[in-house]
């Protein structure tokens, strides 16, 4: 038994000890770099269950006045060690890609840190997910953002690529202005820095609100970002797109996650004003609704598959936002809205690296992103077919995926909070989404191919790709373990009310 | 051992369907022995439970939605289930190991044994089911595997047809079913039995609603069950293979219905008009399908019109009050229809699939065995006094006498008709001489499908025995069975309509090799079915052409194209926003900056 | 409304210059469009005339990216200089108390710096000549 901190740092110390060994040595392949990073992560992840608990009540000027590691963050950072993993793995079958899209001398020469940064952003994501305190939160923030911005732009002999670095680090340093222009305003107003310790302040502060709503939109600005509600979401699509194959869905799944726990966690403070959270509900659902149609009505006309996930996932984090803007109301007999955002959070995770692996995998030998590529995938590998007609139904929201389980909660959270115009707006987007998710199944089992041959899959892929369907439809039709993991203990939200 | 026999009865077949299926395709003798392996583990298992007679339950939470909706995946073992579960798993080891005969040659056995285990699965999870839900999914995973069973040569056009037709009545059914069972829940918040008899209160103070509920369930029994007026599926879902029809549209699927009805025969009983309507549409099923019977032609429809009057007989008794009976009849006619249907089969294997009765004859000579089987089936059939049939079909006959004369009178007449079309069959396929070439060539068949006949026969004969029949049912069940005051005038009058019935028949069909009687309309089955045509045909035409246009000028003009070409239009003018450039990018963000500023502080 | 609200709180002298302000770039723009008829322009008029020479190259000299690189580096390693001056002030009195464990959160800090120096002359990040 250890402290649960260490788990962070034998994360960051894997991620020293590769950067310098891949600087030191000679080889050219850089494969066993990931390899022996996939290996050390699941023994962190073994590790993860030893580790001995937070002190219930910490004493002032420890460190757990920063970190907490309560059951529901250990989930989250056991999540983040299982979606790194899954990342490298798709890494692993991106080499060539990238390969050919670095110039260098040597081949394969400066592909090497692709392999190690994205442990980087998974020790930024286990730190956020136990942060308790808003700077904390924020450096944890930084680290991840920051290793994604050289990721999004590695492969520098990519124009897309190029283009998408540099609009992420633009738009995101524009964010990430705001977001600390907002913590400075909170701290200005309550003299903490701590959730807990500014909740109380908030609550009993005297004077106009127009002060603590001007810090709500900062943050709110600075989050909305990375979450991709609208109207920051101007970045997703070029970014999603330019960007290496794996990060993007390491962005999908890692920012988005990391955006919406910050902003569970941001949010309750605020909410216990009284006077002001009808209006935080209002923006948040007017941000949801906007981020509803704007995902899932711009996929429509899309024709790249990339691009197409990337709307796919603005449109996600509308179903996220629509839970989140139903934080007034007690929990349902379904569990509070920090359940259900972690369930969709989960699910999304699953469907998301299942769609993005194939991507991965079958660009390769199609050469091309466009739906038109795909065309009798199911002849070429009956398998990868297969594993992309699960993804894209449970994104499409198909019965007995663990995607339409995340989406019913979230209509249950909506019915309960009585959004009626949400839900309005979610069935019909919803509908939106069956045809562009379902319009790439059709041209994999009803077109015909433009070159029949076979596609082989590695063993390692093989295995993650059979692990994630399975996933999907275990936590389709038997979610209790998902959700139980979230609900052990009063999340944050459920406690505030 | 106890709670985890019902689970090993329930999943050994499942186990046997998805490696099968999965995997095993490919070989033959693999599928063969896994899906015998799993129906006889689920046998043994059964034999196993008749070691006590205490009342199981074992259950796991599936869905918990709150106080709202707690479902689980229960199983119950009561004296009902452990009858139905010999019935099922009994019967369905004899079909089992006749098949691997009678299939030996098909192309598809592989599938036709994963289909077959699959069958058992969902048949098994209706009997074991503790609660309407799960019951619900399993009537509707057995429907499913009925299409497949009688859709096995889907190569056949008929056959393919014959599937969908049954697929969609039951659908029909099925939605009643649904409909009843939203309808319970709604009233006492709960869907599993115990549950259901606890709040019954809430729903027999409504007695509408209780009538209204009583007759959705029974729509589900009158799909399964083939009653009047959604019977038409039956006679034609004998284009499946032989032993599918002996034991999904004999023996057991069909049965579910009944089954189902004497399960929850304590939410009909205080409705008096729901039990009127049940007994009403038994009996004029009884009548109607044993008059259709009387002029088939093919051997195997005679079975399914008789298997059709049969039902009507032990629906009728659940009418009546006579839950015990109905389940008696239901128990004993398993047998003696199962051996008829594999009879039947094994005649039609050794004539190379001949299936006219006036294409046979004489065939006492070479099939013997199968012959002196198929007679003692059909005497059981026909209520001949010491068979199982007379026994059962005495016990609702009494329990109709005590409460109405029309359902007495028509189960009577059921019972004429009966011994009349059953002893047509046997003299005319049998006796005489044989009408063809073909029939000359008879032979009886290889022992494992002669085997299962000699048991089902001797089954035939001791079922209806207190001795036998009564240890299954077990002291307390089998007491109902004979609940109605014992009318000797009754088993007379039995006796009697058989002796004229079988007389008749016999001296107008001995010796003949063309039928003398010729009635159209009871050989059109009434017209009933190209009533059904007509009137969908019409209603279709009708509805087409308004339809039509509707869908042309309204929904794909007005809506769909309306409503996909604003979506469209909103996807493209959303695009736009797009545009690839970093400066307005921000300029985006930073107009949504303000945009939020505006909407909370202002 | 507008302007007595303006008025009453002594802002009139502002406004007064904001529109002065713009009133001169308003009319200087006016006047110049219509004396200089800007609109007419010729090769000849858009020659450098007495008032330069003709540039032979871009605005910008070109830089070698390494002066990029190695400016960076320098931000980097001199953020730790700014980070370490106010660790040494504030925690000058503390310094006897919680000695231990303020040196080692700035050894960590330094360490993972020094890595990153190690990693970047393996590199060649610092090697003027390749």
């Amino acid at each position: 038994m250890f402290p649960p901190i260490t788990l962070e740092i034998l994360v960051l110390a894997l991620g020293f000890i590769l950067l310098l060994a891949e600087s030191f040595s000679q080889s050219t392949s850089k494969r066993s770099l990931a390899k022996s990073a996939v290996f050390c992560l699941a023994w962190i992840f073994a590790l993860s269950f030893f580790v001995t608990s937070a002190p219930a009540n910490p004493e002032p000027g420890s460190f757990w006045n920063f970190y907490s590691a309560d059951p529901v963050s250990m989930v989250f950072k056991r999540i983040a060690l299982l979606t790194t993993m899954a990342v490298l793995v798709m890494a692993l079958e991106y080499e060539k890609v990238l390969a050919k899209n670095i110039p260098s001398a040597r081949e394969g020469a400066g592909t090497g840190e692709f392999f190690i940064l994205p442990l980087f952003t998974c020790s930024g994501l286990m730190l956020l997910a136990s942060a308790v305190d808003l700077v904390m939160a924020f450096a944890a923030l930084e680290l991840v953002t920051i290793s994604f911005y050289v990721m999004v732009a590695y492969m520098r002999g990519s124009h897309a690529s190029l283009e998408a670095g540099v609009k992420y680090l633009i738009l995101g340093a524009l964010s990430t202005g705001f977001f600390v222009y907002g913590i400075t305003w909170i701290f200005g107003l309550t003299g903490e820095t701590h959730f807990t310790k500014i909740a109380l302040k908030l609550a009993s502060l005297q004077g106009s609100d127009t002060a603590i709503l001007f810090a709500l939109v900062l943050v709110l600005v600075g989050l909305g970002f990375k979450v991709a509600a609208v109207p920051f979401q101007s970045w997703v699509p070029d970014v999603y797109q330019g960007a290496p194959t794996p990060v993007t869905a390491f962005l999908s799944v890692g920012s988005k996650a990391a955006g919406f726990l910050l902003l569970l966690r941001v949010l309750e403070p605020f909410l216990g004003v009284a006077s002001i959270a009808h209006k935080i509900l209002l923006v948040l659902s007017v941000l949801a609704g906007a981020t509803l149609i704007f995902g899932n009505l711009a996929a429509l006309p899309q024709n790249n598959l990339k691009r197409l996930l990337a709307y796919s996932s603005v449109g996600h984090a509308g179903y996220l936002l629509m839970a989140v803007a139903c934080v007034g109301v007690a929990p349902s007999a379904l569990g509070s809205v920090g359940a259900t955002v972690g369930f969709y959070l989960f699910a999304y995770l699953l469907m998301t690296l299942l769609s993005f692996l194939v991507l991965t995998i079958a660009t390769q030998h199609t050469k091309g992103e466009e739906i038109q590529h795909f065309n009798g995938l199911s002849k070429r590998s009956p398998f990868l077919a297969f594993a992309l007609l699960v993804a894209m139904s449970s994104l499409a929201g198909v019965p007995l995926t663990a995607g339409f389980y995340g989406k019913f909660l979230v209509f249950a959270q909506a019915v309960n909070a009585s959004q009626w115009t949400l839900i309005a707006l979610g069935t019909v987007t919803v509908g939106a989404g069956f045809y562009f998710y379902l319009r790439v199944v059709a041209a994999m089992y009803w077109a015909e191919p433009a070159d029949a041959s076979p596609i082989q899959v590695s063993g390692l892929s093989k295995m993650i790709i059979v692990l994630l369907v399975a996933g999907i439809f275990v936590f389709g039709v038997n979610p209790k373990p998902v959700l139980s993991a979230f609900q052990t203990q009063q999340t944050p939200l459920a406690s505030a009310h | 051992m106890e709670t985890s026999l019902p689970w090993i009865i329930l999943l050994s077949p499942l186990a046997s369907a998805v490696l099968i299926l999965l995997f095993a395709h490919r070989s033959k003798p693999l599928s063969v022995l896994l899906s015998l392996t799993a129906v006889f583990a689920a046998f043994g298992s059964t034999l196993l439970l008749f070691s006590s007679h205490s009342v199981v339950q074992t259950s796991a939470t599936w869905i918990d939605l709150g106080p709202a909706l707690h479902l689980t995946i229960g199983l119950k073992i009561d004296a009902l289930t452990r009858v139905m579960l010999l019935v099922v798993t009994g019967i369905g080891a004899l079909v089992h190991v006749y098949s691997t005969v009678y299939m030996a040659e098909d192309d598809g056995k592989a599938r036709f044994f994963g289909s077959l285990s699959l069958f058992m699965f969902s048949m098994l999870g209706i009997v074991l089911a503790d609660n309407l839900a799960m019951m619900f999914i399993f009537w509707e995973l057995v429907g499913v595997s009925s299409f497949l069973l009688i859709g096995h040569w889907f190569t056949k056009p008929s056959a393919a047809k014959a599937a969908n037709k049954a697929f969609l009545a039951n659908r029909v059914g099925d939605f009643g079913f649904m409909s009843g069972i939203l309808l319970v829940w709604a009233a006492t918040g709960s869907v599993e039995f115990a549950g259901i008899q606890e709040n019954l209160a809430k729903l027999t103070v409504n007695p509408s609603l209780l009538t209204l509920a009583g007759l959705c369930l029974f729509c589900g029994a009158v799909g399964k069950s083939a009653q009047v007026p959604l019977h038409v599926w039956l006679p034609d879902a004998m284009e499946g293979p032989t032993p599918v029809s002996a034991l999904i549209h004999a023996a057991t699927m069909v049965a579910a219905g009944v089954y189902m009805l004497a399960r929850i025969f304590f939410i009909l009983e205080p409705s008096p008009v729901a039990l009127g309507v049940i007994a009403a549409v038994g009996a004029v099923t009884a009548v109607l399908a044993a008059l259709m019977a009387t002029q088939q032609d093919d051997i195997k429809r005679i079975l399914a019109y008789s298997t059709l009057s049969q039902l009507g007989l032990m629906v009728a008794g659940i009418g009546v009050g006579a839950w015990g009976a109905s389940m008696f009849h239901l128990f004993t006619h398993a047998f003696f229809k199962a051996l008829l249907f594999l009879g039947s089969g094994a005649v039609i294997h050794a004539l190379h699939h001949e299936q006219n009765i006036w294409k046979m004859g004489g065939l006492r000579r070479t099939m013997p065995k199968t012959f002196i089987t198929f007679v003692i089936g059909t005497l059981a059939l026909t209520g001949t006094p010491g068979l199982a049939g007379f026994f059962s079909k005495d016990a609702i006959l009494l329990a109709a006498w005590h409460k109405s004369a029309f359902i007495f009178g028509a189960a009577l007449f059921t019972s004429l008709l009966t011994a009349y079309y059953m002893t047509r069959l046997v003299v005319v396929a049998f006796f005489g001489e044989a009408w063809t070439p073909n029939a000359k060539h008879g032979h009886d068949c290889p022992p494992a499908m002669t085997v299962p006949l000699m048991i089902l026969a001797v089954l035939s004969v001791i079922s209806g025995y207190k001795f036998f029949a009564g240890s299954i049912f077990g002291e307390e069940l089998f007491h109902s069975v004979h609940a109605a005051e014992h009318v000797s005038l009754v088993p007379i009058l039995a006796v009697s309509v058989f002796s004229i019935g079988t007389a008749g028949a016999w001296f107008l069909y001995n010796g003949r090799s063309k039928d003398p009687v010729k009635i159209p309309l009871f050989r059109n089955k009434f017209y009933i079915d190209e009533l059904y045509a007509s009137l969908i045909a019409g209603t279709q035409d009708l509805l087409a052409s308004f339809s039509s246009w509707f869908d042309h000028f309204i929904l794909d003009g007005v809506i769909v194209r309306g409503i996909s070409g604003l979506t469209w239009g909103v996807g493209y003018t959303l695009r736009l926003l797009q545009f690839s450039n970093l400066q307005g990018y921000a300029f985006l963000f930073g107009t949504g900056v303000v945009i939020l500023f505006y909407m909370l502080i202002k | 409304m507008f302007l007595l609200c303006f008025m009453k709180s002594d802002y009139l002298p502002i406004l007064l210059q904001v529109l002065v302000a713009i009133g001169f770039a308003c009319s200087a723009l006016l006047v110049s469009l219509l004396l200089g008829k800007a609109t007419r322009r010729n090769a000849t008029k858009d020659t450098a005339y007495e008032c330069g020479m003709i540039a032979d190259e871009g605005p910008q000299p070109r830089f070698s990216v390494k002066f990029y690189l190695v400016a960076m580096l320098f931000i980097l390693f001199d953020l730790e200089i700014v980070f370490m001056y106010p660790w040494a002030v504030i925690y000058k009195d503390a310094i006897l108390e919680y000695g231990a464990s303020i040196f080692w959160s700035m050894f960590s800090f330094v360490g993972i710096l020094t890595l990153g120096y190690v990693y970047a002359v393996k590199k060649g990040a610092l090697d003027w000549k390749s």
